[in-house]
């Protein structure tokens, strides 16, 4: 089921400059978006995501996923004005173990003295674009519809 | 010396009738249960891609099922980050195989791959020595996120035939000490050194452990077991710049005095002292040296006052999850057995202590070595019982978690807490 990320969006990915949102169903079923901006291409066609606190609501909500299936979304926004989301599942944390153990050293030396609790792993499953002016035209082409007539009056 | 102990599991429900009952208990952790419960073994083609990043069993306070000590892997972490603490297992036993899938290591049953698995790794300080030439890994065993020290592997309650009836660590010491020439007490100077070098490696290591056997002698009693453990955590303290360091002492049932002077001479911040089986009378049957000497009321007793010195959420006991079971004169219905024991821990929790389990093995080097562990739904229903009691008394278990330990399913269900 998973899907395949282009490189544009690994270069979003990549990109300090892109704004990163991470939203996780609570207990309740209740979305839970977060800017998180360590989200970031693992080398194997998913997305890892850098959880600096272990008892941070991010952190449970995706225990709870991996526990029992429950998806996440990710919004990404670049610099330029396009955005996408990404629907996927996690699939893996890391909490020992090499990679684990790379990232704690690079997380400590980028940020200074923090931890890092959990490096997590999420399947893409969906990438959908969310810029506005391929939104609309899709939209157009698909619902001719949706419009207020007074957009199509004689002027 | 292994068992040949065939199972009678058609009476039980399967791993996925279990998780079909249960849906508030995660696949993963009932996984972890089953295979605790039945043991593992690994195949030849599992061994063959085993290599020196992987940690290899080490040192034990406790023996195995197979009553060997075999160079095999120490144990599996799932992709969840749940630790699997069990031992190779005769393949007469009916484990869980730990064999090659599609080139990846897997849990395998009747021949159908359950979940991928990955090997523990070998922590740095396992390839050094101490100045006094013990391999390090023999002073100090690993878990994927914690340190153990067990600090002398000898009980006194062994000396007078009042051992735990689950308990095989005098066996097991000597044998330990006869084939690999593990040291049955530590020096405080051995430890000091390799906690230094467990340091070195950033992101390692969470939290540690220490625990030995019961040691009675001292003024009052226990003073020499509260000496032993101040001396072991001082050479553990030099290592850190702050007075407290993350650690557990899982110990006898100590006097307010003992407690105090543990949690002011040293950077203990958790006290675990194992009831091992909740209930008087099937404590003064499991447990006659507990018994004896400190009693099942007063053992609680002390518990409770240590929360006192520790703080809420700073103090367990431990169970042998199942040994309520145990034949002759433990309880003949799981449903009764459940009922007792969660309602045991609930005093507890109502006073700040927090129960968790482990699930007992019948080990060849006990006198239970001929039992047989309750069924997979006992153990699912004990560890959501005692996660629930948690939930319900707001009662924390940060120093005996999936991570700082990793041997208590109900801990694993408490990382939502
Ligand atoms: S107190 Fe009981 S369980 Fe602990 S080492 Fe002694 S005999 Fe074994």
């Amino acid at each position: 089921m998973s899907a395949q990320l282009t490189n544009e969006i690994i270069d979003l990915l990549k990109d300090k400059e892109t704004t990163k949102v991470l939203a996780t169903l609570d207990a309740d079923g209740f979305p839970h978006a977060v800017v998180k901006q360590s989200l970031q291409p693992g080398e194997d066609g998913n997305i890892l995501y850098l959880e600096l606190l272990e008892s941070s609501r991010t952190n449970k909500n995706l225990v709870r996923s991996i526990w029992f299936d429950r998806k996440v979304a990710i919004a990404l926004k670049g610099k330029d004005g396009r955005s996408w989301q990404i629907k996927g599942k996690p699939v893996k944390t890391h909490i020992t173990g090499p990679l684990f153990q790379k990232h704690y050293t690079a997380v400590r030396k980028r940020l200074g003295d923090v931890d890092l609790a959990a490096v997590w792993v999420i399947e893409p499953e969906e990438v959908i674009e969310e810029t506005f002016a391929a939104r609309r035209a899709e939209e157009e082409r698909k619902h001719p519809l949706f419009t207020h007539l007074d957009r199509l009056a004689r002027q | 010396m292994a068992v040949a102990l065939k199972r009678n599991r058609e009476a039980e429900l399967t791993l996925e009738e279990v998780v079909a009952k249960y849906p508030d208990v995660p696949r993963l952790v009932a996984l972890k249960i089953d295979a605790q419960r039945r043991g593992v073994h690994y195949t030849e083609q599992a061994l063959s891609v085993v290599d020196d990043s992987v940690q290899m069993r080490s040192p034990y306070i406790f023996g195995s099922r197979d009553g060997e000590i075999k160079p095999l892997p120490e144990s599996l972490i799932l992709r969840d980050g749940t630790s699997i603490l069990t031992d190779p297992t005769p393949i007469e036993q009916d484990p869980y195989l730990v064999d090659l899938v599609d080139g990846r290591l897997a849990l395998v049953d009747n021949g159908e791959p359950v979940e991928f698995v990955e090997l523990w790794p070998k922590p740095l300080y396992y390839d050094k020595q101490t100045s006094s030439g013990i391999p390090m890994s023999h002073i100090v065993s690993a878990r994927p996120q914690r340190l153990n020290i067990f600090q002398s592997s000898f009980c006194h309650f062994w000396a007078d035939k009042k051992e735990c009836r689950f308990c095989d660590i005098v066996n097991h010491t000597k044998q330990q000490k006869d084939e690999i020439g593990v040291p049955s007490r530590l020096k405080p100077r051995d430890v000091s050194e390799t906690i230094r070098e467990a340091l070195k490696e950033p992101g390692r290591f969470t939290g540690m452990c220490l625990t030995a056997g019961s040691v009675l002698k001292g003024e009052q009693i226990f003073d020499r077991e509260v000496d032993y453990y101040i001396e072991a955590l001082q050479a553990v303290g030099e290592n850190f710049s702050t007075k407290k360091f993350p650690s557990q002492l899982i110990a006898s049932a100590f006097s307010e005095k003992q407690l105090a002077r543990l949690y002011e001479e040293t950077g203990l911040t958790s006290y675990t002292s194992d009831l091992e089986v909740l209930g008087e009378r099937l404590f003064n049957w499991i447990c006659p040296g507990k018994a004896q000497t400190v009693g099942y009321r007063e053992w609680q007793q002390r518990l409770i006052r240590a929360v006192d010195i520790f703080g809420r959420g700073n103090v367990g006991t431990g169970l042998v999850g199942g040994v309520e079971l145990a034949r002759p004169s433990g309880f003949t219905s799981e449903e009764d057995a459940l009922a007792s024991t969660l309602a045991e821990a609930e005093y507890l929790a109502e006073n700040g202590v927090t129960t968790v389990f482990i699930v007992w093995v019948p080990r060849p080097g006990s006198y239970f070595r001929d039992q047989q562990n309750p069924s997979l739904e006992y153990f699912v229903r004990l560890a959501r019982g005692l996660h629930r009691l948690r939930v319900k008394y707001d009662l924390g278990v940060d120093f005996d978690d999936y991570r700082r330990c990793g041997n208590h399913p109900d801990t694993d269900l408490s990382r939502l807490l």
